[in-house]
């Protein structure tokens, strides 16, 4: 630990030092690849350690508090049972999808469906070790030196899914991925992800999250890698509701190639203590496009920091991204996005917009959308905004005896419908409407 | 009050400070940065003993200071115990007549319409003209005077008006703020201090530009202004000619103060040495500006037009802390060769109704890196402040660069807080709109990048948005084609 005042001191630190140790024997057996990302991760982790708010990343989230709750590192468990009442909260009303269940990050098939897709590979990352795909993409596109917990988890992850859709494949059902945590102690987990898009392949993903711990903290620090290779396509869904005993740093790592896309919606909720969504993504190939749909409505004591990275390393890439907060209560929103243009990246559109309303008194928000641009030819803005109910707006509904209550989710369904009339598949649109009406109660 | 002798006295003085002849050579104080320098650079000043005490406290807690990381370009190496901090080094003699001096400079005097006196002043050359300009200085001081306008180098208030400057001095820009403003606070060589007495509209635009002893005052000047109730004053600051320079760092402090319904306009236009095409020389122009607005109703406002200097370096900021109070920030920064600017602005909203406006505009050309960073704070007990924020990037090559970070932060549900920014190139479709009516591809840009800075030239004193503007279209020159 080089530089003190970057890092936070805590048990868990220690023990991820001493996890390493213990297991590196075992990591001897995994294929190569992953025991070689491991051992650079391990050394980027033990530098960085867990960010204070020093490190301009985490300028306005503090983990102290999260860090003093004395997690301990998940162990290696049996088949854990789950409660079908926990499943059943995550799945969306008339979907007609392949519900691919996991816990603490490890697949479950006899809790999944099947999913009998030709050109499809679904597994745990450990049955996954010897697949070409999985072993040229592994572990690849993170950047380990600037990413704390994307350090922790490679270096130490225990479970994780591999998701390979070959070449060709159009995948007509979306996969709904439904992570559950569960736990008696307060446990620190580091699941992992890697989805493979060959050629041209096409799919859409939904993921959603709970939690079942009689009470106990978790704190989950989750790493998903997704490449999209030429001309592939992918719709990504987070749907981020949880209950207030789990806080999560989760990274997605989107890595693009020529004529692809890849959209991402994400949508968060009141109850999860914590939200640190990492999204990078890269456009490396010309005629990318990329749009990253963010709307998160945060309540209670609630953090919700969302970290964007998008960045066009090549010519004739389209980006666009729009975010949008509602903050209640005492709760705390944080943007941070940036787009990087490179220097080769002509033509490059970009586009970036942050708006958050605030509502509760005490409710804060920081918004800190970044621009580096290294070429000429290229039209980027961003925006940002931070307001208030349109008074006006009001008094228009109230006028026409539309009750203040009623008026006041009116215009917070219309400041979100920005976000939820993107979403193309119709069930997880209404689900989303639904869970917003919930968080506004 | 000094007569126009002691002036006189004083600007040869002056002078001789930066001369060659022998009998003024100790003046300078040995090279290198202690406590000794201090306490000589004090002695000189015959500095009463709080003023001593205070530039040793800043030094010692610059000595315990870091340099920042956080910059976006990389810190130049500087030596600070290699410059003098007394007497700045001059390598360069003072020239006979004009004859001597870079055609090159002299063009650039002939396309900014600047009389034969300012030239052969501005380009060094030991003329009379110093004299005229005394004569400007003593004219209008006499008729600031009479209205009870303090305006005088910062030597002469210290002097003169110890209160008023011991009751002000470093309450906006504190030693510990960072490191170069600790620097200025231990070794500042002097500046200007301005003082407008209640309900007073100060009836001419303040300049240092005539203030001829200000013109090469070191690298380490401070000004400090304070507008009392009621009161109104426009300062404009800058040298509007290329000043030929060694690498040098500039590290001023400015601080601005308005209590109850006051006003104060800092105008700026910056055009030093911007080191030349390999980004050999030039300035480091790290400086530190920050206005309070203490009093209700007051406001601040400032202006810059950024065209020289190596590395620019700055974030004036307004510290809005008076109820109904507003604070204004209008950027310029034009960067080409290897020249970097990382400017932008910071608005503190802390009393209730307090508004902010920020229009910044950059426009980056060959290997030139532009910088916007800003950061607009509300308080929990800035009930209904109000903020809006562009900044536009303009790129003229592909290999410029143009970032923007603004930083926002709310912590009261009732502010309304706007930010936008854009990047773009200028359109080929208007360059040739312009060419067809026969006006080439250099003007054109120069025309374009006008118009696109407009809003913030609009808010310079006349004659300065004049120079301005012509000064864009020159540093524009030679990037285009």
């Amino acid at each position: 630990m080089e530089n003190r005042i970057t890092q936070i001191n805590s048990s868990l630190y220690d023990q991820c030092i001493a996890d390493y140790e213990v297991r590196s024997s075992l990591f001897a057996a995994e294929a190569p690849e992953v025991g070689a990302a491991r051992a650079k991760a391990i050394g980027h982790f033990k530098q960085l350690g867990f960010p204070s708010t020093k490190v301009e990343d985490w300028k306005y989230t503090n983990l102290v508090p999260v860090l003093k709750e004395n997690f301990e590192l998940e162990q290696d468990e049996d088949i854990l049972s789950v409660k079908d009442a926990v499943i059943a909260k995550s799945k969306i009303d008339l979907l007609d999808c392949y519900h691919i269940v996991l816990v603490n990050g490890k697949y479950r098939a006899d809790l999944s469906d099947a999913v009998n897709v030709e050109g499809v590979y679904l597994s745990s990352i450990t049955d996954a070790a010897a697949r070409p795909a999985f072993k040229q993409h592994f572990g690849r596109y993170i950047d380990l030196e600037k990413f704390h917990f994307a350090a922790a988890n490679t270096a130490l992850f225990r479970n994780g899914l591999f998701i390979e859709v070959k070449r060709n494949t159009v995948v007509e059902k979306p996969l709904h991925l439904i992570h559950i945590t569960t736990a008696d102690a307060p446990t620190y987990f580091q699941p992992r992800q890697l989805f493979v898009l060959g050629t041209s392949a096409s799919i859409s993903i939904i993921e959603s999250y709970g939690t079942d711990t009689n009470g106990a903290p978790v704190f989950i620090n989750h790493v998903a890698e997704i490449v999209v290779q030429e001309n592939a396509q992918m719709q990504h869904f987070y749907i981020q509701a949880g209950d207030q005993h789990a806080r999560y740093v989760h990274h997605t790592e989107v890595y693009q190639q020529a004529n692809s896309l890849y959209n991402n919606y994400k949508a968060s909720f009141p109850g999860t203590s914590l939200w640190r969504n990492n999204l990078n993504v890269a456009l490396d190939g010309e005629n990318v496009e990329s749009h990253l749909y963010g709307l998160y409505l945060a309540g209670g004591q609630q953090i919700v920091d969302n970290h964007t990275i998008v960045d066009h390393r090549k010519p004739h890439c389209n980006s666009n991204e729009l975010y949008k907060g509602v903050m209640k209560d005492d709760s705390a929103g944080v943007f941070n996005g940036k787009i990087f243009v490179r220097k080769d990246a002509q033509k490059t559109n970009a586009f970036q917009q942050n708006n958050n309303m605030i509502l509760g008194k005490k409710a804060v928000v920081d918004s800190k959308p970044q621009l580096e641009i290294f070429a000429d030819d290229v039209k980027c803005s961003h925006g940002s905004t931070m307001g208030q109910f349109n008074p006006d707006a009001l008094f228009y509904l109230k006028s026409r005896g539309i009750g203040e209550e009623k008026a006041r989710a009116l215009l917070i369904h219309a400041f979100a419908y920005d976000v939820t009339e993107k979403i193309p598949i119709p069930e997880v649109q209404s689900h989303i409407n639904a869970l917003i009406e919930q968080g506004l109660k | 009050m000094s007569t126009d002798l002691d002036i006189l006295k004083d600007v040869s003085t002056e002078e001789y400070k930066y001369g060659f002849t022998t009998n003024i050579e100790m003046d300078f104080a040995p090279k290198g940065l202690n406590e000794d320098t201090i306490r000589f650079i004090s002695a000189k000043k015959n500095e009463p003993d709080w003023l001593l005490e205070w530039r040793l406290k800043a030094f010692r807690h610059f000595e315990k200071m870091e340099w920042p990381t956080w910059q976006n370009f990389e810190m130049p190496k500087m030596d600070l115990q290699g410059i003098s901090y007394y007497a700045a080094p001059r390598k360069k003699a003072k020239l006979n007549s004009l004859d001597e001096v870079d055609p090159e400079l002299l063009a650039t005097f002939e396309k900014l319409g600047i009389p034969l006196t300012e030239q052969k002043m501005l380009a060094g050359v030991a003329v009379d003209a110093v004299f005229d300009s005394v004569s400007v200085v003593t004219t209008f001081k006499g008729k600031l005077k009479e209205m009870g306008v303090i305006f005088c180098s910062f030597g002469e208030a210290v002097q003169e008006y110890p209160d008023l400057v011991k009751k002000y001095l470093g309450t906006v820009v504190p030693h510990t703020d960072n490191i170069f403003a600790a620097l200025n606070a231990a070794v500042f060589s002097d500046g200007s201090f301005v003082y407008i007495p209640k309900g007073v509209r100060c009836p001419m635009e303040l300049s240092t530009y005539f203030r001829i002893n200000a013109e090469n005052t070191g690298q380490f000047e401070r000004t400090l202004i304070v507008a009392d109730d009621d009161s109104y004053v426009s300062y404009l600051e800058g040298c509007t000619a290329p000043m030929r320079d060694e690498n040098q760092l500039h590290a001023a402090v400015v601080e601005l103060i308005t209590l109850e319904n006051a006003e104060i306009k800092y105008s700026t236009v910056q055009n030093w040495y911007p080191g030349d095409k390999d980004g050999v020389g030039g300035i480091y122009n790290f400086v530190t500006k920050r206005g309070i607005c203490k009093g209700v109703n007051s406001k601040i406002s400032w202006t810059q037009v950024e065209t020289g200097s190596a590395i620019t370096w700055k974030y004036p900021s307004v510290i809005l802390r008076g109820d109904n109070s507003t604070g204004e920030f209008y950027s310029v920064a034009l960067t080409k060769n290897k020249q970097i600017a990382d400017t932008g602005t910071k608005m503190y909203h802390i009393g209730k109704n307090t508004r902010s406006r920020i229009i910044s505009k950059g426009i980056s050309a060959g290997h030139g890196q532009n910088s916007y960073r800003g950061l607009v704070q509300v308080g929990s007990g800035a009930d209904n402040a109000r903020n809006f924020t562009q900044c536009d990037s303009l790129l003229i090559g592909d290999e410029c660069g143009a970032h923007t970070f603004p930083y926002i932060e709310s912590k009261n549900s009732s502010a309304m807080v706007e930010h936008e920014a854009t990047t773009s190139k200028i359109g080929e479709d208007q360059i040739f709109y312009l060419n067809q009516r026969g006006i080439d591809t250099e003007k054109a840009v120069a025309l374009i990048v006008n118009g696109y800075a407009k809003e913030v030239l609009n808010q310079l004193p006349m004659e300065f948005a004049v120079e301005a503007q012509k000064l864009l279209a020159i540093s524009l020159e030679g990037s285009v084609g």
